[in-house]
């Protein structure tokens, strides 16, 4: 038997006894799998299994506690990060991390250039432009990848693992955010890959695309294998429905937690008016309001109205304007036409802070928890100047809302997994008492039971009497919660009405919620 | 670029004493902000090391010219043990990153000043004298306009190049750009001693002039902070960040020459001011402004 030959027969990733720690915590324990040539894995799993853990003991951003790891026959686990990904492993990050200052071709050519120094200008530049074109990002060719918003960054995550042209390549989450149509393309290029490249490992919350590009399917819980097998079989398992899939898909999932919690909910929501009936006031209300950056026009004249006590959801596809919308409601963009009214008061380029003060809170897309503090010193500093009784009796509110909060009190922010980060984030946005909390795509990345606890404490807050705004990728989740439904289709409102109505639009069924599921 | 630089070379002819010593100093200083500008600016790397290059540089032509060396080889030599004690000190730096990179390095400086002062052999606190006749003003004027030329080609290669964006993308994530194939230790190792041959040439010359060396001149402090002022005003990982701020700051210091304490406060003003509303400097805000001008997009 020639070297080939045994070449073909060993599998291209191997994977004995992998664990790593973090003082006592076992981020991944004694993990086990190998990777046959060819093949495409995918990995799912609750936030917080250790998954992006997995990822960056793979690609070497991280040394394994234990174990070892086998990449094409050769043992890499003590190998640093660059020589690995000169030996072809190319991953993403969860969080995209571009180059900010250099532009999206650099990002891409830095690879290359790295990889072979001496390669023809032409030539590399060449091969960008098609990977730009593959990645739909040919017409960013040029701007500085700090102009990109979040999803682009994920396609510029992709396109510059690509540009490392390699054999195994590891996605962390990249389906995050996206609507169907999105999906879509994203499956095209998965499945072209898994041709051309000799491996493929998905971590993905977006069962849609575990179900068309893994014939395997890994379940990880708490570091450990829970279940591995033929994508179909693992996700019918109850074992798996238990863990990770929740309600929405046929398993028994706890969600009286929050329910629990409502009585006690009045500390942290501001409300008049105690009952949902919508009143006459106008919490909130846009008129014809036009925005953008720059030249590029996003809103086009938005009229939207939120009394107090209504829960309202915007729909709508990447770029249609819906975070751009929030922004001006929160009063960090400045509509260059229309007016902003609150409480019947016209507040139109009013600073944030003022607008923070009169009682709007917003859960920002991409969390933004702050790092360098604890869970506890991150809500705290988001009560305000209030009085220490004050706060602590809705610190104890928020911990009651999330108890897993309670628990990690003192960790730092940002040490939680996506879902707790999430959890932070609205009780932070909580702590200010607000009367009214827009939330700005706050399922991205979730697994779908967080998804199911976070939407759970949603209606616990709608009942209790706050108004919500919700910015939502998750047509189906936003239906149940709201009252009545706005779909923005490129800058403007293109469909209104009540959940029930907009659920019946054929127009909207065909858009967003797509056959899939 | 190379007919400017030979014009400037013909015309030192008629120029004054005055003259040239200003354009000896200015030169000097857009050397070691070109050098400082590729370390901070284009590769991240803000070092408030930059005395222990000049003062390195200083002290072995100085020495080297007293044991009988010609001022080629002395010159050369300056340039040679600089990128020895690079070399010598990345390992330990580059495992501090950010702040702690720049704490480092400025423990370095004021370590090896400490250590010039109290070593007997190399004169302690007076230093050391250059015994052989230095060149006139207009010869040295013309070795560090030949220097600049030198920086000047150098940082063109740098920073237009493959390798500028491999140093940028270390810059701006080094983790992620180890992800890509890139190798951040040599990336930044290069830069560092490319930059640190540039100090320690400079700081020879600046010895060469003065005929004398001794630490608290030579290893001072002061090097650093004007070279960080002059990059700074002149904008951090601009192309001619080097040549605007030092002519601007050199400028400065002439007008206010008569009133110490207000051209120190003025200086530090500027300062405030430049990072406070042009953090790209004096040549980001005039590339704004002259964009505005000609009506294009502001970007």
């Amino acid at each position: 038997m020639n070297a080939n030959a045994l070449d073909a027969v060993a599998p291209l990733l191997s994977v004995s006894g992998l664990s790593k720690h973090y003082g006592g915590v076992r981020a991944i324990d004694e993990l086990e799998f190998s990777l046959p040539r060819g093949a495409v894995l995918g990995i799912i799993g609750p936030n917080g299994a250790g998954k992006s853990t997995l990822i960056g003991l793979l690609g070497g951003a991280l040394r394994p506690t234990a174990g070892r790891i086998q990449f094409n026959g050769a043992d890499v686990t003590r190998w640093p990060a660059a020589e690995r990904a000169r030996l072809g492993i190319g991953r993403t990050y969860q969080i995209p991390r571009p180059f900010l200052d250099l532009s999206v071709r650099e990002n891409l050519l830095a690879g290359q250039y790295a990889l072979q120094p001496l390669i023809a200008r032409r030539q590399a530049i060449a091969a960008s432009t098609a990977i730009l074109e593959r990645t739909g990002l040919a017409d960013a060719a040029d701007l500085p990848a700090r102009a990109l918003p979040l999803l682009r960054r994920k396609r510029l995550e992709v396109a510059r693992a690509l540009a490392l042209r390699p054999r195994l390549l590891l996605l962390d989450e990249v389906g995050a955010g996206l609507v169907d149509s999105e999906v879509g393309e994203l499956i095209t290029l998965i499945k072209a890959l898994a041709r051309e490249l000799e491996g493929l490992i998905i971590i993905e919350h977006v069962l849609r695309v575990v179900r068309e590009c893994c014939a395997q399917l890994m379940v990880v819980n708490f570091g450990r294998k829970l279940a591995e097998g033929p994508t179909a079989e693992v996700l019918a398992s109850e074992q798996v429905a238990a863990v990770y899939l929740g309600t929405a898909h046929g398993g028994g999932a706890p969600s009286a937690a929050p329910a629990a919690a409502v009585s006690g909910l009045t500390s942290l929501v501001a409300a008049e008016i105690p009952q949902r009936a919508a009143s006459a006031v106008a919490l909130l209300e846009l008129r014809e309001v036009h925005a953008g950056y720059g030249l590029a026009r996003v809103l086009n004249g938005v009229s939207l109205t939120v009394r107090a006590g209504q829960a309202v959801a915007i729909l709508g596809t990447n770029g249609a304007g819906k975070t751009t919308l929030a922004g001006v409601i929160s009063g960090l963009i400045r509509p260059t036409a229309g007016a902003l009214y609150i409480d019947g008061i016209d507040r139109t380029g009013t600073a944030a802070h003022v607008i923070a003060r009169l009682g709007l809170a917003q859960c920002m897309e991409g969390r933004r928890i702050f790092a360098p503090l604890s869970v506890e010193e991150n809500l705290l500093l988001a009560a305000g100047a209030v009085r220490k009784l004050e706060s602590q009796r809705r610190l104890d509110q928020v911990y009651q809302l999330f108890p897993v909060l309670r628990e990690r009190r003192s960790q730092g922010g940002t040490s939680m997994s996506g879902g707790q980060q999430q959890m932070l984030a609205i009780g932070r946005a909580l702590m200010s008492r607000p009367r009214l909390i827009v939330f700005d795509e706050i399922s991205l990345g979730l697994a779908p039971l967080v998804m199911d606890q976070l939407y759970a404490a949603l209606a616990a807050l709608r009942d209790a009497g706050l108004t919500l705004l919700i910015v939502e990728q998750d047509v189906q989740r936003a239906l149940d919660l709201a009252d009545e439904v706005h779909v923005m289709e490129h800058g403007r409102i293109a469909l209104s009405g009540t959940a029930a109505q907009v659920r019946e639009n054929p127009v909207l069924r065909h858009l967003y919620i797509g056959t899939a599921d | 670029m190379l007919i400017l630089f030979a014009a400037l070379a013909l015309l030192s002819g008629w120029a004054g004493d005055y003259v040239l010593e200003l354009a000896f100093r200015v030169l000097v200083l857009m050397t070691l902000a070109e050098a400082w500008n590729l370390l901070a600016g284009y590769g991240g790397l803000v070092s408030l090391g930059t005395a222990s290059f000049v003062g390195i540089g200083a002290y072995v032509l100085v020495g080297a010219m007293n044991r009988g060396l010609p001022l080629a080889l002395a010159w050369a030599g300056a340039g040679l043990a600089s990128a020895v004690l690079a070399l010598l000190v990345s390992r330990a730096v580059f495992r501090l990153r950010g702040l702690y990179f720049t704490v480092g390095t400025l423990a370095l400086a004021e370590a090896l000043r400490l250590f010039m002062v109290n070593y007997q052999p190399l004169g302690g606190a007076i230093g050391l004298f250059l015994n052989p006749d230095a060149p006139g003003l207009r010869g040295l004027f013309l070795l560090a306009l030949g220097l600049f030329a030198a920086a000047t080609l150098l940082m063109q290669l740098a920073t237009s190049s493959r390798y500028s964006i491999l140093l940028r993308a270390v810059r701006d994530d080094e983790d992620a750009a180890a992800q890509m194939g890139v190798r951040p230790f040599r990336i930044k190792l290069l830069a560092f001693i490319v930059a640190s041959v540039l100090m320690g040439l400079a700081g020879a010359l600046q010895g060469l002039k003065l005929g004398a060396v001794e630490p608290y001149g030579m290893f001072g402090l002061q090097w650093t902070v004007s070279v960080l002022a002059i990059v700074i005003i002149g904008g951090q990982g601009q192309r001619l960040a080097a040549v605007i701020g030092a002519l601007f700051v050199v400028a400065l210091g002439e007008l206010l020459a008569n009133y110490p304490a207000v051209h120190l406060a003025i200086t530090g003003l500027i300062l405030i001011l430049v990072i406070r509303f042009a953090p790209q400097g004096l040549a980001g805000l005039s590339t704004r402004v002259w964009r505005r001008v000609r009506g294009a997009v502001p970007t």
